[in-house]
């Protein structure tokens, strides 16, 4: 099990939700599971550029991306980066 | 009769509530904060009110309420077929459907295409005759992307409907959308080597009258143009007295046809006031002449109306600036500012509502 936390524009699309326990096995699996999921990913299953995405505070592009193995982490933080405006 | 404005900003959803003389207002919001509202509107054949919502961050998607804003429902993910090599870019236009397909919705958005909704918006689906058109490899983008930003249905033909595309041009379809031609005799493409180019022109907004259907009105890059004949030809009116072809938005009289109105900005390459005034003009006589209209307007100003913000109903006028000021006519000449300092405003609806 493991900890998804949003922004709090997502939260608004959630019904005020800024946690989210989610089983998965790799980080692209949490995402896709979130009720906000289509804000997350394009049409084409692509997380959107100007998201970051940090497990247990590492970026997940330094570990293989959607598909960084959760393991035993604890924590996703989905943060929108300041190039998002 | 009292009136909604649905004012969408950068940064989320105004409601503005108008009395009976459109002097009083009150504001209400932002609703969807944060989001950057390209249009919003109140579908007429039950209240529901549809946003076409774009994010930096979160990408692009259309959200309804039933109940004027407290709630929201969000479409099932909005996309291209795959095939097509194309992903979405913004959704910007939402058009209500006809009065006896009470579930359809048109949607457009860039790059360049149309969508329909049969399930209330639910989800939608694209239009192939717009997106497998044979003259898209010359279409190209407009500053603002490729976006369809009109969509217009002939009341009286159910068949009949336009669209209008940057910078593609104007389009019209006989058969509800399974195919479209394009319809840009005569309207000037003074960026293009072929001046007699079939597509590439600018549309900046394009409005069928609602009383005389095979009369429509386009505000372009390059004029403002008329056409009586369900666009088979257009003519020029910007040359009469207009301080200059270029602007975005335009304005119809539902009891007039031969009115219209418009907010020149200086040039394609100076996107602000012509004059450094805010100005609307008006004709009486289908572009034949125009007149200032500038009471209550600020003198000293370099402000830009885009394409969706302004709207207009039986009783008045109404639009929006980058400069997040809301105006309002009153008595038929006097304009009121009715709010100041939203968000940059980029779109403007108007509904009326019993007060």
């Amino acid at each position: 099990m493991v900890r998804i936390a949003v922004p709090s524009m997502l939260a608004a699309q959630a019904e005020g939700r800024r946690g989210f326990d989610v089983e998965a096995e790799t980080v692209g699996e949490a995402l896709r599971a979130l009720p906000v999921a289509d804000l997350l990913f394009n049409e084409r299953g692509a997380l959107n550029r100007h998201l970051n995405v940090y497990v247990d505070g590492t970026d997940v592009r330094e570990h293989g991306g959607l598909e960084c193995p959760l393991a035993s982490a604890h924590e996703i933080r989905i943060v929108a980066m300041v190039s998002g405006g | 009769m009292a009136v909604l404005a649905l004012v969408g900003t950068t940064k989320g959803l105004f409601l503005l509530w108008g009395d009976d003389d459109r002097r009083r207002w009150q504001t209400e919001g932002p609703l969807l904060d944060g989001w950057g509202v390209y249009h919003a509107m109140l579908d007429p054949r039950d209240g529901t009110v549809f946003a076409a919502t774009n994010h930096r961050v979160y990408g692009s998607t259309v959200q309804r309420s039933a109940d004027t804003g407290t709630t929201w429902t969000r479409s099932k993910q909005l996309g291209l077929p795959e095939e097509s090599g194309l992903t979405l870019d913004a959704v910007w236009h939402i058009e209500a459907g006809r009065p006896d397909e009470p579930q359809t919705l048109y949607l457009g958005a860039a790059p360049g295409v149309l969508l329909r909704s049969d399930d209330g918006g639910a989800s939608w689906e694209v239009n192939r005759g717009i997106l497998d058109h044979p003259t898209r490899e010359r279409w190209f983008s407009g500053a603002g992307g490729m976006c369809c930003h009109s969509i217009q249905l002939d009341p009286r033909d159910r068949g009949r409907m336009y669209v209008g595309i940057t910078a593609a041009g104007v389009f019209r379809s006989e058969n509800a959308g399974q195919s479209w031609i394009p319809i840009n005799n005569n309207v000037e493409t003074e960026f293009l080597a072929d001046p007699n180019a079939q597509v590439g022109q600018c549309p900046h907004k394009l409005l069928m009258h609602p009383a005389r259907p095979d009369r429509l009105w386009q505000q372009n890059h390059f004029g403002v143009y008329l056409s009586d004949d369900h666009g088979d030809s257009w003519v020029r009116l910007d040359r009469n007295g207009l301080p200059s072809g270029f602007g975005f938005p335009i304005m119809l009289d539902p009891k007039d046809p031969d009115s219209a109105f418009v907010i020149p900005e200086k040039s394609p390459e100076y996107h602000y006031s012509s004059g450094g005034q805010l100005a609307v003009y008006r004709t009486r006589d289908s572009g034949e002449t125009w007149e200032l209209m500038s009471d209550g307007l600020p003198k000293q100003a370099w402000a830009a109306v885009l394409r969706e913000a302004s709207a207009y109903d039986a009783a008045s006028l109404y639009f929006g600036t980058q400069s997040g000021s809301f105006f309002a006519l009153t008595d038929g000449e006097l304009w009121v500012e009715a709010v100041r300092h939203l968000p940059p405003i980029l779109s403007v609806e108007v509904t009326p509502w019993s007060g």
